[in-house]
């Protein structure tokens, strides 16, 4: 199963390019010669292909959801917080 | 502890995880364990790690009361059955928003809200539902390239099935029923021929032959299917192109 991520088009050459994603990962070589991304431009990328360009506010909402979704699987690993 | 369940979880999500796409960097684990056919407990830790399937087999098996490793749940996710029916539709759109990993809220309502509750926790499904919320599918110059690398990629992605014609030693070929993008709808195009790799230390692949049906994901076969699994993997696989074409025929409409 893949995973949707955003994340930053770092580098692009030739339709391919290597993007940082906002869980912290990275991948080279993604095809986002479909939705013609430049670089710096923010993607959504599945597999290995960037299906949708990002604006910088949806870029910045998707961040926010994959901040607020990783403190949830920290919460859920080491258990709430308290007080 | 549910091993065959886990086995049949652990043979889908491999491939994608080798690739770099799903899960934790812990391919030479699953493999290790695949080709064993004994899984322990560090196989179930590395599969918790997946950051979508594991939480669909969680929503599966709260649905259906059934353990997260059950068989029928793992199978329900990627082949189909009748356990999907079982999780009701509001506990899936929460699901979505609140453990879905990566997924944009927006876009998870738009399905939902379109498809009106029929939206199945499938993996097809799942995979269809992102290249149709996707910006590509309306874009305005999409070309006959573009249509064939998003078609091959959704359909490397989903689990397919096909029929083996040859055994070779690390390679089947098989017949198989590719996915087609044409005119803004996806449908399976006519049977086709196609190598795909196996690993022969996996049960049951020592003894695979000609006539059997094998899952395929990332063109890599994954299990050889019963009767019951070829017939449900088919009409599940038919349910969600039925929706997918509904959603993307009302959102070409709104334009």
């Amino acid at each position: 199963m893949c995973v949707t991520r955003a994340g930053k088009a770092v580098s692009v050459s030739k339709g391919r390019a290597r993007v940082e994603f906002f869980d912290g990962r990275a991948m080279d070589d993604v095809d986002v010669s479909i939705v013609n991304a430049k670089k710096g431009e923010f993607v959504e990328v599945f597999g290995n292909m960037a299906l949708s360009v990002l604006t910088a506010s949806e870029a910045r909402a998707r961040k926010k959801v994959w901040g607020e979704v990783q403190r949830a699987a920290a919460i859920q690993t080491v258990g709430a917080p308290r007080g | 502890m549910n091993g065959n369940g886990i086995l049949f979880h652990a043979k889908h999500a491999f491939m994608p995880n080798l690739l770099g796409y799903c899960g934790p960097d812990e391919r030479g684990r699953i493999q290790q364990e695949l080709e064993g056919g004994k899984p322990g407990e560090s196989l179930v830790r590395t599969l918790e790690k997946f950051e979508a399937a594991y939480p669909f087999l969680k929503l599966i098996a709260r649905g259906a009361g059934r353990e997260v490793f059950d068989y029928a749940v793992p199978e329900a996710y990627w082949i189909g059955n009748g356990l999907l029916a079982e999780v009701p539709a509001s506990e899936f759109y929460t699901f979505s928003h609140r453990e879905l990993k990566g997924r944009d809220p927006r876009k998870v309502r738009e399905v939902f809200k379109e498809l009106d509750g029929a939206a199945p926790p499938h993996h097809s499904f799942y995979v269809m539902s992102t290249f149709a919320t996707s910006s590509v599918p309306d874009g305005p110059n999409i070309t006959n390239e573009a249509h064939r690398k998003i078609a091959e990629l959704v359909d490397n992605c989903r689990i397919s099935w096909g029929t083996v014609k040859k055994v070779g030693k690390q390679e089947l070929q098989v017949e198989s029923r590719p996915l087609k993008a044409e005119d803004g709808r996806l449908a399976l195009a006519t049977p086709a021929i196609r190598q795909v790799k196996y690993n022969p230390g996996v049960r049951p692949f020592a003894s695979v032959k000609r006539g059997d049906v094998v899952s395929l994901h990332w063109n890599y076969a994954c299990d050889v299917l019963t009767p019951r699994q070829s017939t449900n993997i088919a009409k599940y696989t038919a349910a969600d192109l039925g929706l997918i074409n509904r959603f993307l025929a009302s959102k070409h409409s709104r334009k």
